[in-house]
């Protein structure tokens, strides 16, 4: 360490896989009803994977924390303690960290909140989903309006200065009206940031089973409310950022953003994913998988070594808990880079490209794009392409069109493409 | 008066309604004869191939030659030749029954007489043949020997009263099918000088021997070496190898006489040359009048069969090429569509020929195919006097340009239970057919008779049939007359342009309807763009139908879960491989299914 030299920056993703109750949309991996002691001997696992890839980080600056899942705040307190210690015990916590965690109204207490944020936790992402009792109904969340009224204001007095809150639409028995009332209730908290998210039936999921049965918003209704979500929440100061989310200027969610600009990340716990020395890899999806395999392997004197450079593809493969991984070749990084910075309202600088990529954006894709262009699919400002607002809601049909894949079946850029290198 | 040679001969045809036992029981007769040892027998040995095996019909006619020993002392030789067993060669299954002096007649017991059963066996006695009905599948619990034996008697007027009853699946009294055979079947005569006439019954290519030509001898006597003549085109060629065929394969012998069944090989380079139905006879000593009852067969059902991957055009040439070497009513021509690029068109002897030959394309070439909707020929007067034929409704002439249109019909017979008589009638009607008559067989079966258009039936009419049905009416149907029909030729329009492969010829009538179930149906299979679509129907440039796909709004992934890429990657690249099945028809993509959905267009839709 006797070298000073700029450091990289990392987010860690950590993933808590329990929930009072399981929401009938929800493809997330988790549990519901777990007694304190199995979400014990879980946390206690993720400490060890905690403390175990620390030692490759050495050379990073962790500039975001996200303790997602499920619900992180069903954990008992004392619990989630002992985790944001580890956190900030085996980690260079950057002095601006971002460090998120995800609530649902009905599962935090002021006390809880005031704990957490004395800890570190400075942003706070509130699952309201809908204003509406018989959405709410619908959508089997167990909370109401007067819960989540009562969890903002704790939230507040507890001192958190970021608060998101998640909003869906494209649910069952929503209206245009409905849905607009619930965005005006969740401006109404002046949040510094929103996410609304389109309802997606994923396959597994109860919905998915009740498919035929589920009285949902058509393509077009669907695609009005957002329309109608963009421009409301504009006009209310949000700024539209990312195809789903919206933000007070400078209240964009760094750690998200980490995903979009395929900065990397590091994913802990049960079904999370990384992005870290250009590998993807991802932890079993099971429980008590995870659980086993982390724990045979720190009795084996675990699992990442302690040389402090980074992870290699041969320690990922002994490592028990790991389910996928692959290392990523170039073509694959422009592909996935193009891919995920198009979901952002900025899009992609060609400038930024080429010095990234060393290829010439343009050269390479204006011409496959021209035609979203002049249809008011895409914008391009003579150094930035990025979508409308119209053309975000159809980006996977554009992007499908203007990315190629290889037969390994990943992705890759168009710069295999010699048709349009010319 | 026949030879003595000729009267230890038996040459006779296996004929029944599809599925009633026709290959099970020859495979008992070879393996009777001992001709196959049985642990040799493949299941329906003579039907060779695997087509054929899996659909349970035969598709080409062969013939095979059994050594006999029969209780009376004597060795005969049975001359057993197979017919194809679908309408769509009906002319083929006609000269196979020339080439013989009768024909086993078998009834399934637990069916009873068919409209096949009687349409074969009204053929067999056109052809002035000894009938020997056979019973079969008595092993069956439901078999009614008894009643079927009356049917056989009352519906087709032979007795049937010593008529064998057999399993064939369980080799069941098959000893008394050969007796019948040899004391029922007339021997063959002719003379065994006379200038040489052969029928040919079938042909089909080798690789390495050229074309192997089945013939029956009317009479003469062909040599290997003598220089024959096909009395049709006046072709001429040297016989290499005469014989004939045992189950093992091809035996080559000295001569074929009067009365003998079997082939000769004369390095002859295409079916095409060796016509079924054609006369053989010496270049040298030619006859004076060919056999009657030469015909060409005339492909009457036609489509455009395009490779989905156009990159695989030239493999469905040879593909074609190469089943025609052994088909020659398959018909096919080079033929371009805007919409489906190139591609050939091709000419069929009906259904069933079509559905042979594109299964056999698939499978056995493997090629991915399109199929554009069949058509009929139709023949048209046009006002300038001129006369048209035309098999793709791509070269259909204006309106305007039209004084008459004619179209084929058809005589079709159906045999049902009475209880489905109104469904069929009602049908037929429908189909714009036109009602001839309705007997009752008995009390359990009534045949109705119908003048129908051909384009009608090629149009699923079977399957509507069946499903009206339940499975249990049977079809025939033979060629009729061409009549005036008002026709119209409708176009399909996406966005604005002609789609050329979804354009068919319909009856006035019934171009609203199915103008509009098309339009529906496109509007259900094409899926959204990223703009709105049109879809149109229109006679001669006016619009009869039109529906909208709408412009696409929403396909995105809202949420990119907790950082997992690779999801996204694989949601976009299944989307990706998709659309790369897609047509591209001008701007707009559709895909093959929603094509064949289309061009599959069912009544009941």
């Amino acid at each position: 360490m006797g070298i000073s030299m700029q450091k990289k920056k990392l987010g860690l993703y950590i993933h808590i896989p329990f929930c009072h109750s399981k929401c009938a949309y929800c493809d997330f991996y988790s549990q519901s009803n777990a007694g304190d002691e199995l979400m014990q001997r879980y946390v206690d696992a993720l400490r060890l994977q905690l403390e175990d890839y620390s030692a490759a980080t050495r050379n990073y600056t962790v500039d975001t924390v996200f303790i997602g899942g499920g619900t992180p705040t069903v954990l008992p307190v004392k619990t989630m303690c002992e985790l944001i210690g580890t956190i900030t015990r085996c980690y260079n916590l950057s002095k601006d960290v971002e460090f998120t965690m995800e609530a649902n109204p009905a599962t935090v207490s002021l006390a809880a909140l005031t704990k957490y944020r004395k800890l570190g936790v400075n942003r706070l992402s509130l699952g309201l989903q809908s204003a509406n009792a018989d959405e709410l109904t619908a959508l089997s969340r167990i909370h109401s309006t007067s819960d989540f009224e009562a969890s903002f204001t704790a939230a507040r007095k507890a001192g958190f200065d970021n608060i998101n809150i998640d909003i869906m639409y494209g649910i069952p028995l929503q209206t245009a009206e409905s849905f607009s009332n619930t965005l005006n209730y969740a401006a109404s908290f002046d949040p510094e940031h929103i996410s609304v998210y389109g309802l997606k039936i994923e396959d597994g999921t109860p919905f998915a089973r009740m498919r035929e049965t589920l009285i949902l918003p058509d393509e077009d209704t669907e695609a009005d409310m957002y329309l109608d979500c963009v421009s409301y929440l504009s006009v209310c100061g949000f700024r539209h950022y990312e195809i789903s989310n919206f933000a007070r200027p400078g209240c964009e969610c760094r750690h998200n953003l980490k995903y979009w600009n395929c900065d990397e990340y590091l994913g802990f716990g049960c079904a999370a994913h990384s992005y870290f020395s250009n590998m993807r890899f991802s932890t079993k999806r099971d429980l008590m998988l995870f659980i086993d395999a982390m724990e045979a392997d720190i009795s084996r004197g675990g699992i990442m070594g302690n040389d402090g450079m980074g992870i290699t593809e041969s320690q990922l493969k002994n490592a028990q808990p790991i389910d996928e991984f692959y290392q990523l070749t170039p073509s694959e990084r422009v592909g996935e880079y193009i891919m995920l910075r198009l979901r952002l309202c900025d899009g992609i600088s060609s400038s930024e490209f080429e010095s990234r990529f060393g290829i010439n954006f343009d050269a390479v894709y204006g011409r496959r794009l021209q035609i979203y262009i002049d249809n008011g699919f895409m914008k391009y400002d003579g150094d930035r392409y990025a979508f409308t607002t119209k053309g975000m809601y159809v980006s996977n049909y554009i992007l499908s069109t203007i990315l190629d894949f290889d037969k390994d079946s990943r992705i890759v850029g168009g710069i295999a493409d010699g048709s349009d290198k010319a | 008066m026949p030879t003595e040679r000729q009267k230890k001969i038996r040459n006779f045809s296996i004929i029944a309604h599809i599925d009633h036992g026709k290959s099970t029981l020859a495979d008992r007769i070879l393996e009777y004869t001992r001709t196959v040892a049985t642990r040799d027998m493949e299941a329906q040995l003579l039907d060779n191939m695997d087509l054929e095996r899996e659909r349970g019909i035969t598709i080409k006619a062969r013939a095979v030659k059994l050594d006999y020993h029969a209780p009376d002392g004597i060795d005969y030789t049975l001359n057993l030749i197979d017919t194809p067993g679908h309408v769509d060669f009906g002319y083929e299954v006609s000269r196979s029954l020339n080439a013989c002096e009768g024909a086993l007649l078998i009834v399934d017991s637990t069916q009873g007489v068919e409209a096949q059963t009687l349409a074969n066996a009204y053929l067999a006695i056109d052809n002035n043949l000894e009938i020997v009905p056979v019973i079969n599948k008595i092993d069956l619990p439901s078999a009614d020997v008894e009643k079927v034996r009356g049917e056989i008697e009352d519906i087709i007027g032979i007795p049937a009263d010593g008529c064998p009853a057999v399993s064939a699946k369980v080799g069941l009294n098959i000893d008394q099918v050969l007796d019948k055979i040899i004391s029922d079947i007339p021997c063959p005569n002719g003379d065994e000088n006379a200038p040489l006439r052969c029928l040919i019954f079938d042909s089909y290519y080798d690789s390495y021997l050229g074309v192997v030509v089945n013939i029956r001898v009317i009479e003469g006597t062909l040599r290997a070496g003598d220089r024959i003549k096909l009395m049709s085109t006046g072709a001429e060629f040297d016989i290499v190898d005469v014989g004939y065929l045992d189950a093992f394969g091809l035996k080559s012998g000295e001569f074929l006489s009067a009365g003998d069944v079997g082939y000769f090989t004369a390095s002859i380079k295409s079916v095409g040359d060796t016509r079924v139905g054609d006369t053989v006879t010496l270049a040298s000593d030619p006859a004076s009048e060919p056999l009657p009852g030469f015909k060409e067969a005339r492909p009457m059902v036609f489509a455009g069969i395009y490779p989905a991957d156009g990159a695989r055009y030239g493999d469905l040439k040879d593909a074609l090429e190469k089943l025609q070497l052994n088909d020659a009513a398959l018909t096919f021509e080079a033929e371009t569509s805007a919409a489906l690029g190139f591609g050939f068109r091709c000419g069929f002897l009906g259904l069933l020929h079509m559905e042979i030959i594109e299964e056999r394309l698939e499978r056995e070439f493997n090629l991915d195919l399109i199929t554009t909707a069949p058509s009929v020929i139709y023949n048209i007067d046009l006002k300038n006097g001129e006369q048209v034929r035309i098999d793709n409704p791509s070269n259909y002439p204006n309106p305007d340009e039209i004084d008459t249109a004619y179209e084929p019909m058809v005589k079709a017979s159906i045999i049902t239970p009475p209880e489905y008589v109104g469904g069929l009638m009602e049908l037929c009607q429908d189909r714009r057919g036109e009602f001839i008559n309705m007997t009752y067989i008995d009390t359990d079966r009534a045949e109705l008779h119908y003048n129908l258009p051909l384009n009608e039936i090629i149009y699923d009419f079977f399957d509507a049939l069946k499903s009206r049905s339940k499975g249990y009416a049977s079809l025939d149907y033979e060629m009729a007359s061409y009549v005036p029909s008002k026709l119209v030729k409708l176009d399909i329009l996406l966005n604005g342009d002609i789609v050329d492969a979804l354009s068919f010829i319909v009856h006035e009538e019934k171009a609203y309807a199915r103008a509009r179930r098309i339009c529906e149906k496109l509007k259900d299979n094409i899926p959204r763009q990223l703009f709105e679509v049109p879809i149109q129907a229109a006679i001669g440039g006016k619009v009869i139908a039109r529906e909208t796909v709408k412009a696409m709004r929403k396909d995105v992934l809202a949420k990119c879960y907790g950082g997992d890429i690779t999801r996204k990657k694989k949601l976009l690249e299944k989307q990706k491989e998709g659309k790369k099945k897609m047509r591209q028809l001008g701007s707009v993509e559709v895909s093959p299914e929603a094509f064949m959905a289309v061009l599959k267009l069912g009544d009941e839709d």
